[in-house]
């Protein structure tokens, strides 16, 4: 079924790096009864077991919770100064709507600067530093409480849109990485409705702290130690008008992206092979990445315990870690298949060590 | 019994000699210091020191208090003619407070120093504001080199000259207290807690290489002690004129704590809530991404351990003359005392 | 040595993608091996039982992968775009032969008008003579990997230049030690471990040190020199011995290896040198600092002209890493 009801749900659900609770719960209530085959880690990843025919093989799924954000650092005259949570271009918070989570309810607030009409010239041709920026949520009189304190938690305040020719692309905040976890939520549910038997033990994996790169996978993959890993992940392409052709990275609609090497991870040579075999034999797009940036907790993962062999499925992406991040819808359907497809078709004899 | 004071036992260890790398130079007058208040020592292959004191409950919890022993320093790379000697960093040096710095070579004795400054009568227009790599410079020994070549081997440490002084609102001037100060206030804590009142058995890490190294220290301490729960304790950043409150922490006003996605933001919270009761005033801190700190090294040490980072302000971090107030360490030692004996955070941190 | 090495350096194994050399270095140590096994990174861990019941684990670390470039796009005209991995700089690689891992080779050059001081690999591509995408794309396919052209000659005496010394020669010396101590009855069991990945920091080692446990950790690999002109002041020169690793940019050596090694080469009139490396790391660091933790220490060749294509080196230097190691694997402990 073809419903992106559930990435809506995800994208708009507030958790940042630090924070990701609000999304643990819309996590295990959309897991419904499969809910109860998911524990906690002690870094607070959640780790949903399908136990399959021979536990002593083991495959690690995972996508992170988190997502870039803000952390209130101070409140003067009543606004607050804020520090980014992961890696924002400051060109992207001006002027943005944004959400603080205090004590347990959400504030909204603008993010504010100076007036263009109040910038020096050298000011106007530069980008506003964060220091120099401050959130409003509104002014308060002499004495009354401000609802927000030095360490509550935001994130962008964005919709969930459709747009373009019939409805082909979405924009949202938090793609990075909710697109993941809606996968692997659909996954789940699709494995027990089905009563698929695996030829190994699957643990999906809801990680945290992606975006700072501390990584609760690091603690989820060093707990599991699987033999395999299968990242799911955003990735920012250049498919932009204007762009070199080999600057390009990957085409938004063309698929999933397969990464060869990224800033942190070599992958595995075997894995990108049967992942490009079996979007053949499905007749699933999946396309490679021409280009070589960012990295994702497939970096911890591989290095974990005595050494994991790591693939990265992405959606691909543009305008990534700002409130509008741009994806086509195919390819989450095309990313979601063909991990099923994969998980199902695995030979785990083949990627044996010797 | 009169129970040493809380400056006294940093002027104790602050004083000794433990540049990242030679954390076991003074271990013989470590032990005497710290060894009597605890039930066993070991020293691990990356030179940490871990600590236990037993708890006398059966079946008790186990924590980690975290504070690394070693301190910046540099490395003697090449004898030269005269008794010069050719340097290495070790750790973030601070390049503004080298020339004319008073250090000791630790060969097989101690060798009394000075690093070379060239006085104004014989610069060169503009020299003065320039910085020079400690690569670059030298330090003056007084030996001849055929003597330095027996006394001094390749790779000995060198350290700042240990001076200490009071200045005049209860505060201590002097080297290394980032981070032995804290290491001070713990093992004062323990000195004084009975074990019938701890609450868990406690693991004290001595952490090697937190200056030094991003791989090796708290990272296999933490692994080897296998703790429930733990403490990383060091200092922070203190507030001076140049810099901006969001990103210190006030002297004289008691201890910090990090807040931000790293920490246990519980075992935070509880920490918080045993200081309002305690009467301790506390700074809270962000850290965004990495604490500066081994907490992120105790965290994935083992499978995400729950780790709370306190912080103790200091001032002119990284030179011979770092700041802190007496009162604010009393503050960490009650702090210590506290936490060590608390048995409700004690048992909700318990591994299940 | 030589010869063994000469066929190593010329199997082809960027990071990543050392397959092709693992292969060829597991014939090559079987012989001498107890076990031979492959991880899931794809370290090659080989491993002498200890004659001992008390021995201890001794690791011997050397990594197998090279600095190269990995194939990122086609251009329509049969141009070769690429990324580089590990470290790599365009000035010491212009211009040079290369090869793919498929077998095809090309030339790396810089698109026009390029200062070749402030230069990205994003602005040069590899010419292998093909003029569309199509031919270009039965020639190399994307992800293939490419690595300048590997090369060994000998110069005067005992020294050589070539490329990649860095680090196929350690992996040499692991082969030496593991046939100098094949039958010697070495009380302590050694892996010799072939890491992957060290050139784009050091992730292959990690793993391996996990899993072996070692009480003790050796690396074996390639050091800058203070020898050439316009060289930073460093105590450490081509042809003086084997140089015992104090310190590089990611590791403080354990003082009772140092001092073990230093006894052992005194002992044995093994030739060695002290080495503070300023900037650069090595496995040793990995080693030190996984799960346990280990008594870590390295042996480094002296070697002028690191990650370019004519790596200069002296066999002697690396056969007195070759005599040294053996004889710390035999007693790695300090007596007092």
């Amino acid at each position: 079924m073809d419903n992106l009801d559930l990435l809506k749900e995800l994208c708009e659900t507030f958790g940042p790096s630090g924070w990701e609770d609000p999304v643990k719960e819309k996590i295990l209530e959309e897991l419904g009864p499969l809910s109860r085959l998911v524990r906690e880690d002690r870094a607070g990843n959640l780790i949903l077991t399908v136990s399959g025919t021979d536990h002593s093989r083991k495959v690690m799924v995972s996508a992170h919770m988190d997502e870039v954000g803000f952390m209130v650092s101070g409140i003067e005259d009543g606004y607050l100064k804020f520090r980014t949570v992961g890696g924002i271009d400051p060109r992207v918070l001006c002027g943005r709507r944004v959400q603080i989570l205090h004590d347990g309810r959400y504030v909204n607030g603008v993010i504010g600067s100076k007036a263009v009409h109040h910038q020096t010239e050298e000011e106007r041709s530069q980008a506003t530093k964060v220091k120099d920026m401050y959130i409003d949520i509104g002014s308060f009189e002499e004495g009354e409480d401000i609802p927000a304190a030095m360490c509550d938690y935001g994130t962008f305040l964005s919709e969930f849109v459709r747009f373009g020719e019939e409805d082909r692309m979405i924009k949202a905040k938090a793609i990075d990485d909710r697109l993941g976890c809606a996968i692997l939520i659909e996954l789940a549910r699709e494995l027990a409705k089905n009563h698929t038997m695996l030829p190994y033990d699957l643990y999906i994996c809801f990680t945290r702290c992606e975006e700072i790169g501390y990584s609760g996978a690091t603690v989820a993959a060093s707990v599991i130690q699987p033999d395999i890993a299968v990242v799911l992940e955003s990735t920012a392409v250049g498919d932009l008008a204007g762009t070199e052709d080999h600057a390009r990275v990957a085409e938004t609609g063309a698929g999933g992206v397969l990464s060869l090497v990224d800033r942190s991870t070599i992958y595995d040579e075997d894995l990108i092979r049967f992942a490009l075999a079996t979007g053949e034999k499905h007749g699933i797009p999946v396309q490679v990445k021409k280009w070589v940036s960012g990295g994702n907790d497939a970096g911890h993962i591989h290095k974990s315990g005595r050494g994991v062999r790591c693939l990265a499925l992405s959606a691909p992406a543009r305008y990534l870690h700002s409130p509008s991040t741009v994806i086509c819808a195919q390819d989450y359907f095309c990313m979601r298949d063909l991990l099923s497809h994969m998980l199902q078709d695995l030979q785990i004899s083949d990627f044996e060590t010797r | 019994m009169e129970t040493k004071s809380i400056k006294q036992w940093i002027l104790d260890l602050c004083g000794l000699m433990s540049v990242s790398g030679s954390e076991s130079y003074d271990e013989n007058k470590l032990m005497e210091l710290v060894r009597p208040f605890f039930d066993s020592v070991e020293r691990d292959p990356v030179g940490n020191y871990l600590f236990l004191k037993k708890s006398r409950r059966e079946n008790a919890p186990r924590l980690l208090l975290d504070t690394h022993y070693d301190e910046i320093g540099m490395m003697v790379r090449e004898i030269l003619e005269g008794g010069f000697v050719r340097i290495t960093n070790i750790g973030g040096l601070d390049p503004r407070i080298l020339p004319a710095a008073e250090v000791v070579l630790y060969g097989e004795k101690p060798v009394f120093g000075v690093i070379v400054s060239t006085p104004p009568h014989l610069q060169k227009p503009g020299e003065s504001s320039k910085l020079q790599d400690v690569r670059d410079l030298l330090i003056d020994t007084g030996y001849t080199k055929e003597t330095l070549e027996k006394i001094l081997p390749i790779g000995s440490p060198v350290g700042y000259m240990p001076r200490y002084t009071e200045l005049e609102g209860g505060e201590l001037a002097g080297k290394s207290m980032d981070n032995k100060a804290c290491g001070a206030c713990v093992i004062k804590a323990l000195s004084e807690t009975d074990p019938d009142e701890l609450a868990a058995d406690v693991y004290v890490l001595f952490s090697a290489k937190e200056e030094s190294s991003s791989t090796a220290g708290a990272n296999v301490g933490a692994y080897r002690a296998d703790p429930d729960y733990a403490m990383c304790i060091d200092v922070n950043l203190g507030k001076t004129p140049d810099v901006s409150k969001d990103e210190t922490v006030e002297l004289g006003k008691g201890i910090s704590l990090t807040y931000g996605p790293v920490v246990s933001r519980k075992l935070t919270d509880r920490t918080a809530e045993l200081c309002r009761n305690a009467g301790l005033n506390v700074q809270p801190y962000i850290a965004t991404r990495s604490t500066g700190t081994n907490t992120v090294k105790i965290v994935l040490g083992r499978a995400g351990i729950p780790t709370v980072d306190v912080g103790l302000p200091l001032k002119y971090m990284h030179t011979y003359n770092e700041v802190l107030v007496l009162k604010d360490a009393e503050d960490l030692c009650r702090l210590v005392r506290e936490f060590v004996c608390d048995a409700r955070i004690a048992e909700e941190f318990r591994r299940g | 040595m030589v010869q063994e090495l000469k066929k190593i350096m010329h199997i082809q194994g960027v990071s990543g993608r050392e397959k092709p050399v693992m292969t060829e270095l597991a014939g090559l140590i079987r012989p001498y091996a107890d076990e031979v096994r492959t991880d899931a990174l794809g370290n090659l861990i080989a491993c002498q039982k200890g004659a001992s019941k008390s021995g201890k684990t001794v690791m011997l670390c050397a990594h197998a992968d090279e600095i190269g470039f990995i194939v990122t796009f086609i251009e329509k005209n049969g141009w070769i775009r690429i990324a580089p991995i590990g470290g790599l700089r365009p000035w010491n690689t212009l211009y040079r032969e290369v090869a793919f891992s498929g077998g095809t080779r090309g030339v790396i050059v810089p698109d026009v008008g390029q200062d070749v001081d402030n230069l990205s690999f994003e602005k040069c591509y590899v010419d292998i003579g093909a003029s569309t995408e199509k031919e270009a794309e039965r020639m190399v396919r994307i992800g293939e990997t490419l690595a300048v052209a590997p090369n060994l000659v000998r110069l005067r005496g005992t020294r050589y230049a070539g490329r990649p010394v860095d680090d196929r020669l350690g992996c040499a010396i692991l082969l030496e030690i593991a046939r100098n101590l094949s039958g010697k009855a070495c009380p302590h069991t050694v892996y010799y471990v072939c890491s992957v990945q060290e050139e784009v920091g050091c992730r292959g080692s990690g793993p391996a040190s996990f899993d072996i446990r070692p009480d003790y950790a050796l690396a074996f690999d390639v050091t800058g020199t203070g020898d050439v002109p316009g060289a930073t002041p460093m105590a450490c020169s081509v042809g003086k011995g084997a140089a015992v690793k104090i310190k590089d940019g990611s590791v403080i050596c354990h003082t009772e290896v140092v001092r073990r090694l230093r006894t052992l080469a005194s002992e044995r009139k093994i030739k060695y040198q002290d080495e503070i490396l300023l900037h650069g790391g090595t496995d040793t660091s990995m080693m030190q600092g996984t799960g346990m933790g280990s008594k870590a220490g390295a042996l480094s060749v002296p070697t002028r002209y690191i990650h370019s294509a004519v790596e200069l080196f002296d066999l002697k230097d690396a056969q007195a890493c070759a005599d040294l190691g053996a004889a710390f694997c035999m007693a790695p402990e300090q007596e007092d």
